[in-house]
């Protein structure tokens, strides 16, 4: 088990934002999350990052309790994310976001950066371009590029395709595949259902800070009762 | 995004704008031996600044020189120490002065009661100062935005407030006979009467500041400084202990404040808490804003224009003519219209960075916590409801 999640209860303020969701995720696998606006996709990202601290739970990480470990350190740990809103630093260009993802590495960074332009090869084409700069979909691939350089062992990705046009999710999650094909296990927060559905090995579907049902992806596709809440189907 | 709503190329604000952009443009792309002409230019000039024939035009009313150690030299000190706080790292610190007032505290009790000589007293100033950054520090910064802002100008008052009332530091009278910086024959100074070897310590001491400051900024502290500066959160994701860094900008920026009290009480011989108001932060906030944070040759002359203009405008003539009395008492009000004009027409500052230009124009104002977002355990519902 790479990352486990045990009944983790996260307030902001009085307010339950979730309320006992308990996952996990194994090594090399694509896991969704799915479920509507409020249903607590993003805090569950943040915990695990390190973000938002816990209520009651435990965050258990290659097996170790990492409930308590602050999010810088988490890094090193091996958890990278693309932040909500992807987060870009807009004062810095496309290679100085990656190499913020180096922050905390020593060792040589040349074949990781010639990974991540060989998977975005519009990112290499705009090198030295302010980060702020950049069109909505080019954004997300610095957001993911960058978390990329923090060499993952489990990437979370926090809605990639959001405000991107069609094209450009199709080729998001076709990246999505190929990153989760090269070694890293993903953990994917989506709206898009459909997309991530067909993408992932498993699937949560999350409501109002609770767990409702999981299955593998292709599963939940097909059940009539996902298909009426999320996929708009009949 | 400059110049909004004033058309066309005659507005010559703009054209000085765009002056002061193509020289910065011409900067960064300047070669090493070239910018080491800027730089033996720049201080030749600073050396030389004082000449008379130069301060009958800057300050016909008043003594160049003095003009030029307070306010001048001490506003572009403390403007260099905050914007390592506001311009690099993105905090918003309104009470700026009590560093300050703690560097000139340190040297005028330890130096008038116990008899310490100048430079050690100015050293522990500073560590003085540091500590206190970092104990207003640690528990504030976890804070964001507006409300680091209040606690800092609550702090700002404290220091104030509780130097006027102790009397083992003088209370409301202040500390007179403060002993002049030790006399350093070897170069010919001599501290006494005559302002000009102050000028020249000062000139001194903000040319030890801006090179500490400019290799900071290259370091690997620098860069985390502008990640939290320009996104908290992915500072964090990327593994920058964003709240170490946070208090480091504190401690560093309180140092230079507290450098400047020393330098200041030194050369003032009498200090008492009315020399530390509120306004001063607002003041030296102001500078670092209109030069332009986070871009150092833009705070400076932020902080020259505040320092100067007030001090100008008590000898102009036509002013004097016009308003049929002594523009003194209307400088403050003149001053206030300038800055209202230069922030309507140039609102990134007078000289902003690359940088800083591609930050406010994401929308974030480029001041991290500064911009809008003001996080806390209502909002965060809110805009969490949101995703």
């Amino acid at each position: 088990m790479l990352l486990e999640l045990k009944d983790i209860h996260v307030h902001y303020g009085k307010i339950a934002a979730i309320k006992g969701i308990s996952l996990q995720v194994e090594d090399g696998e694509i896991v969704s999350l799915i479920g509507a606006n409020g249903a607590g996709k993003t805090t569950t990202l943040k915990t695990i990052s390190g973000l938002r601290p816990l209520t009651s739970g435990q965050v258990l990480f290659n097996g170790q309790d990492i409930s308590k470990m602050p999010g810088h350190k988490r890094v090193v740990a091996g958890i990278g994310q693309s932040p909500e809103g992807r987060g870009v630093f807009p004062g810095m260009t496309v290679q100085e976001n990656l190499l913020m993802g180096a922050f905390t590495r020593k060792d040589a960074l040349d074949a990781d950066l010639a990974e991540v332009y060989e998977l975005f090869p519009r990112l290499a084409e705009r090198k030295s371009q302010f980060g702020g700069t950049m069109s909505g979909g080019e954004q997300q691939m610095i957001a993911i590029g960058r978390a990329l350089m923090t060499k993952p062992k489990v990437l979370l990705l926090d809605e990639p395709s959001m405000g991107l046009a069609p094209m450009l999710i199709a080729q998001i999650f076709e990246i999505i595949k190929e990153i989760n094909k090269r070694g890293t296990t993903v953990l994917l927060v989506e709206q898009n259902a459909q997309q991530a559905l067909k993408l992932s090995h498993r699937a949560y579907v999350l409501e109002t800070g609770r767990v409702v049902k999981s299955a593998p992806g292709p599963e939940l596709l097909d059940d009539p009762q996902v298909r009426a809440a999320y996929l708009g189907g009949h | 995004m400059k110049g909004n709503g004033v058309t066309g190329n005659a507005n010559p604000l703009r054209r000085v704008g765009a002056l002061f952009d193509g020289a910065r443009d011409w900067w960064e792309r300047a070669k090493t031996w070239q910018r080491f002409v800027v730089y033996i230019g720049a201080l030749v000039f600073a050396l030389i600044l004082p000449a008379p024939w130069i301060g009958t035009f800057m300050s016909p009313g008043a003594d160049w020189t003095t003009v030029l150690i307070y306010p001048i030299g001490t506003y572009m000190l403390l403007a260099i120490g905050l914007n390592v706080v506001v311009g690099q790292a993105g905090l918003l610190d309104l009470g700026f002065v009590a560093f300050f007032a703690i560097g000139g505290y340190t040297l005028a009790y330890f130096a008038t009661e116990h008899g310490w000589s100048y430079w050690p007293t100015v050293v522990f100033g500073i560590f003085l100062a540091a500590v206190s950054g970092v104990i207003l520090g640690a528990p504030t910064l976890r804070l964001r935005g507006d409300y680091l802002a209040i606690v800092t100008l609550g702090f700002g008052e404290i220091i104030r407030i509780t130097a006027n009332n102790t009397d083992e530091i003088g209370g409301a009278r202040g500390i007179p006979n403060i002993p002049h910086p030790t006399d350093m024959p070897a170069i010919g100074l001599d501290f006494g009467v005559l302002p000009a070897p102050y000028y020249y310590l000062m000139v001194a001491a903000i040319v030890v500041v801006i090179v500490f400051s400019v290799r900071l900024q290259k370091s690997r502290v620098g860069r985390a400084w502008a990640a939290i500066r320009e996104d908290e959160d992915a500072a964090e994701l990327m593994g920058v202990p964003t709240f170490k860094f946070k208090l480091l900008a504190f401690a560093i920026g309180a140092m230079i404040g507290g450098l400047a009290g020393g330098i200041y009480a030194g050369k003032a011989v009498f200090i008492e808490p009315g020399t530390f108001p509120f306004i001063l932060s607002a003041t030296i906030l102001a500078a670092v804003v209109l030069g332009g944070a986070g871009n150092l040759p833009g705070v400076m002359l932020g902080a020259f224009v505040i320092a100067w203009l007030p001090e100008r405008f008590r000898e102009v003539e036509w002013l004097k003519e016009a308003l049929g009395k002594d523009p003194a008492e209307y400088r403050i009000l003149l001053f206030g219209g300038v800055l209202v004009l230069m922030m309507a027409l140039r609102p990134e500052g007078l000289l902003p960075s690359r940088r800083r230009k591609a930050e406010l124009h994401e929308g974030t104002g480029g001041m991290g916590a500064m911009g809008a977002e003001v996080a806390g355990p209502d909002t965060d519902v809110s805009t969490e409801a949101a995703k």
